[in-house]
């Protein structure tokens, strides 16, 4: 979904990068790894540990010069912020390429290119952004409105068509015009009132008029600027990509913000979680992301410092409503969906399945968007009484076989989905089944390949029941799950839920730039969606970094993991090298 | 005669060629569904973009028609783009041959340098002390899993030796990011991935050296030799090993695709990037022009050790000459 524009992973491609990360080779290894791990040099480290006593590095001056290297599971695939669409490309577009604004890490937009947040009209649908003074391209050129304007034609003119933007359809349908009455200033004019425009479409990274500006629509696609940009305006420049090995970056003097302290950056690309792991525990990387299985093991080895905060990554299963489908004749009265989720005791996943580094969750809405509600109208704790109650209530009574079925007999009994090679959402699948059968439901789990179930959600629609994960942007709009419209084909509210009232108040909230009035409704939408459960969100993910001992200045957060890092400037090294 | 030989091969060879890369385009298309390539799940894209995006990449036209277009291609060298981003695949292609030539070429010498010497050593010195030894190591080494060894390795020789503050090995990649890429570097890096992959071979071929040096060894021949007042050092190495190292050249001919493809497990383990590990990824996103190319290439390597391996046959013995 566009509505965190470039900056943080988009709903499924996010768990794309969770499949990656959590393959069954990986986990096969990583038990492999882990139990050796231990083994080998548990105890001995400890007592290690035990004798070296504390360390304490105090480098209050920062110093000039030195490298860092990233690592990260996936392969770049371009460094054209209008063609890219998965997370390892635009966190190497971030570094390179700033946009208009940029985010901090608790969600907030601030100026990047643009000197501040732009003017809004009173009809909400015109934004005037005045850029900062004498900005540089890396090649000396000046940077103007003109070239923002050129970024944006790339996905929302007719004339630029044949660009394979992933952004069209969202930048077609809601940028009436873009234009620069002046080369310090952009307008922006939106077809309707859409709150979530800044966020969703004012962070993409400004692209060279006067290096692509020539070039016809469809060499846009083929540009070798898209593997190798001669220009950036970000803190750092393009040196080289060797494909599946490494990104190397050196520092763009002519950065707004002024030259970076290190002067080169490294992007390294590692198969899996756990390569990662060990190479942070070496010192090969400086900087990585943490599975929550590495973190023991990362931290006991005492070489970085870790850091962990929430994130708008989660799991959830959909109950399927169609009535022509089994799922909808099961799941159709709002006890049985009601029930199943009472049924199921999440607590205890936090240390089983997350191993320590999840959250239960309470809303639909993420804890960390300032339009969560902690309490909504029907808090779901671990409840097996009540969910046999409301079972029992809604007439599935309990067969000899130990199975519920219905007054015509038919059982409760189902399959459900989830993608093969993804460890944790099969123990999840495992844990359901087993709570789920202690109050008289029956279900299987089936494991197909990500393409089919994604097909299954978006498409066919053959599942009873499926479990996935995604993750929400920087806005609390959850349309793309919940909104009526988007349970036609093509669209990704697989459980084909249709509430008059959810999609009233999900237009009304972006129809509107007033934050109370839209806190309102998405209080008013947190309350329908937990009384009706179509799609029960179940845990809300950690995001865990670390980073070597040497680096200091990073400041990861919720928002400010991949895409935008606005502080990567200050990040320098205590050794200088 | 031996020209002849080589160009009936040679048309077999083109035959596998052709019949791999229909296969395995039928079983990637086969299983795709509806799934475009190279498309991040994107509740934003509108179904007319996802129609354009499909016609791009040829997919809206019958497989087999796909197939036909792509082998015109290949045959006048246009490898064609990836569909995932759009990158030439020759150049990947170009880009990773090498890194894992590198490193199976390594893992092949030392298995064979080894491997040699340990199967005389046993044959020679049969049912000894030495020769037990021999045996439990090969059992050993065929039976221990290569990500297992390889995990095994860079436990100890990265991070425990790291942490210890012993000179230690690195755990991944090809060179050093930074600083690196000299001979010694690459050296260090190359020691590992090409250790895990020989010791499978190692294993299994000083066995089978063993066991064909001690059947050689009892040849009519053989006795023929020392009869005729031969030094034991020229029966065993002139006439024994020449003899004995026929199957073995058999061998290590048919392990040739094992290791191109077989080598993914080791390059996934130390993030060697290598061309196994290339068609790996892409074959999961379904990237029909990579994991095509890869597989031509790969099975041209195949098909060429094979004649490789039947020519030195021909060579090491003149009683095999295919009429």
């Amino acid at each position: 979904m566009d509505r965190d524009g470039e900056a943080e992973d988009k709903g499924f491609e996010q768990f794309e990068r969770f499949l990656e990360d959590w393959s069954r080779r990986d986990f096969l290894r990583r038990m492999g790894g882990a139990a050796a791990w231990t083994a080998f040099s548990g105890g001995v480290l400890e007592f290690l540990d035990a004798c070296a006593g504390g360390t304490t590095t105090t480098s209050v001056t920062a110093k000039k010069g030195g490298h860092v290297v990233e690592g990260a599971f996936s392969d770049v695939r371009t460094f054209n912020s209008m063609l890219s669409s998965d997370t390892a490309s635009n966190q190497l577009i971030g570094l390179m390429f700033d946009g208009l604004l940029n985010s901090k890490k608790n969600g907030d937009l601030v100026g990047a290119l643009a000197q501040d947040l732009p003017k809004t009209s009173a009809d909400g649908l015109t934004y005037t952004f005045k850029l900062r003074p004498n900005l540089k391209w890396s090649d000396g050129q000046p940077l103007t409105a003109d070239d923002v304007i050129f970024t944006y034609q790339l996905a929302y003119d007719p004339k630029y068509a044949e660009v394979a933007s992933p952004r069209r359809g969202d930048l077609s349908k809601y940028i009436a015009s873009a234009t620069a009455p002046d080369p310090q200033t952009v307008v922006i004019t939106t077809t309707q009132v859409f709150a979530p425009f800044l966020v969703s479409h004012g962070q993409y990274g400004i692209l060279p008029k006067h290096v692509l500006g020539s070039l016809s629509a469809k060499d846009i696609n083929t540009a070798p600027f898209n593997s190798a940009p001669t220009v950036s305006n970000g803190a750092f420049k393009f040196v080289s990509w060797q494909s599946g090995q490494q990104v190397t970056l050196a520092r763009n003097d002519n950065y707004w913000a002024g030259p970076a302290l290190l002067d080169q950056y490294i992007y390294k690309v590692l198969p899996d979680s756990t390569t990662v792991a060990n190479q942070l525990k070496t010192g090969e990387i400086d900087i990585g992301p943490v599975d929550p299985s590495q973190y023991d093991s990362v931290k006991a080895s005492g070489n970085t410092n870790i850091i962990e905060f929430p994130v708008a990554i989660f799991d959830f299963y959909a109950y399927n409503l169609d009535p022509t489908k089994l799922g909808g004749k099961l799941f159709g009265q709002k006890e049985v969906r009601q029930a199943l989720v009472y049924a199921l005791d999440r607590q205890s996943w936090v240390q089983a399945i997350y191993f320590g580094h999840a959250s239960v969750a309470t809303s639909v809405e993420p804890p960390t968007s300032w339009a969560f509600k902690a309490k909504p109208q029907v808090v779901y704790t671990f409840d097996k009484t009540k969910a046999n109650s409301l079972l029992d209530a809604a007439g599935w009574a309990k067969g000899s076989d130990g199975i519920r079925a219905n007054k015509d007999g038919l059982k409760l009994q189902f399959e459900m989905h989830t993608n093969a090679g993804n460890k944790q959402r099969e123990s999840l699948l495992q844990v359901m089944q087993q709570s789920w059968k202690d109050i008289g439901v029956d279900a299987t789990p089936k494991l197909i390949q990500f393409p089919q179930l994604v097909t299954e959600i978006v498409s066919t629609r053959t599942f009873d029941l499926f479990l996935v994960g995604f993750s929400w942007g920087q806005d609390p709009d959850e349309a793309p799950l919940f909104h009526s419209r988007n349970a036609a084909p093509g669209g990704f509210n697989g459980a084909d839920f249709k509430n008059a009232d959810v999609d009233a108040a999900l237009d009304g909230a972006l129809a509107t730039l007033d934050k109370t009035k839209r806190k309102q409704l998405y209080y008013q939408f947190q309350d329908i969606m937990s009384d009706q459960v179509p799609a029960p969100i179940l845990m809300f993910n950690v995001g865990i970094w670390a980073t070597s001992k040497r680096v200091q200045g990073a400041d990861f957060g919720t928002y400010n993991q991949f895409g935008n890092r606005p502080w990567i400037q200050n990040v320098w090294v205590t050794d200088g090298k | 005669m031996l020209i002849k030989f080589v160009a009936r091969r040679l048309l077999a060879s083109v035959i596998v060629v052709l019949g791999v890369t229909a296969v395995t385009l039928t079983l990637m298309d086969r299983t795709r569904g509806a799934y475009v390539p190279g498309l991040d799940l994107n509740p934003a894209l509108r179904p007319e973009d996802i129609a354009r995006l499909r016609a791009d990449l040829g997919l809206d036209q019958p497989f087999y028609q796909w197939y036909l277009t792509w082998l015109w291609n290949v045959l006048h060298g246009d490898f064609g783009r990836s569909m995932i981003d759009g990158s030439s695949v020759l150049t990947h292609i170009l880009e990773r041959l090498p890194n894992t030539l590198e490193l199976t070429l390594t893992a092949v010498v030392i298995g064979i340098l080894l491997s040699v010497p340990l199967g005389v050593i046993g044959a020679l010195r049969r049912g000894s002390k030495t020769d037990h030894a021999l045996t439990v190591f090969s059992v050993a080494g065929f039976a221990v899993p290569q990500f297992w060894l390889g995990l095994m390795l860079i436990l100890v020789f990265s991070v425990t030796f790291e942490h210890y503050g012993w000179p230690w090995l690195p755990s991944g990649g090809v060179t050093s990011p930074f600083g690196g890429g000299d001979i010694g570097d690459r050296l260090l890096h190359l020691i590992m991935p090409a250790t895990v992959l020989s010791f499978f071979y190692l294993s299994l071929w000083s066995r089978f050296t063993r066991s064909s040096m001690l059947e050689v060894l009892s040849q009519d021949y053989i006795r023929t030799a020392r009869a005729k007042g031969m030094s034991e050092r020229r029966v065993v190495y002139l006439h024994g090993l020449r003899n004995a190292l026929i199957p073995l050249v058999t061998l290590v001919g048919l392990e040739l695709p094992g290791l191109v493809s077989g080598g993914l497990i080791v390059e996934v383990v130390f993030s060697w990037p290598g061309l196994g590990r290339l068609a790996f990824e892409r074959a999961l996103q379904y990237d029909y022009t990579t994991v095509m190319g890869v597989v031509f290439f790969v099975t041209l390597l195949v098909v060429a050790g094979n004649l490789l391996a039947d020519v030195l046959y021909a060579v090491l013995d003149p009683r095999i000459r295919y009429a």
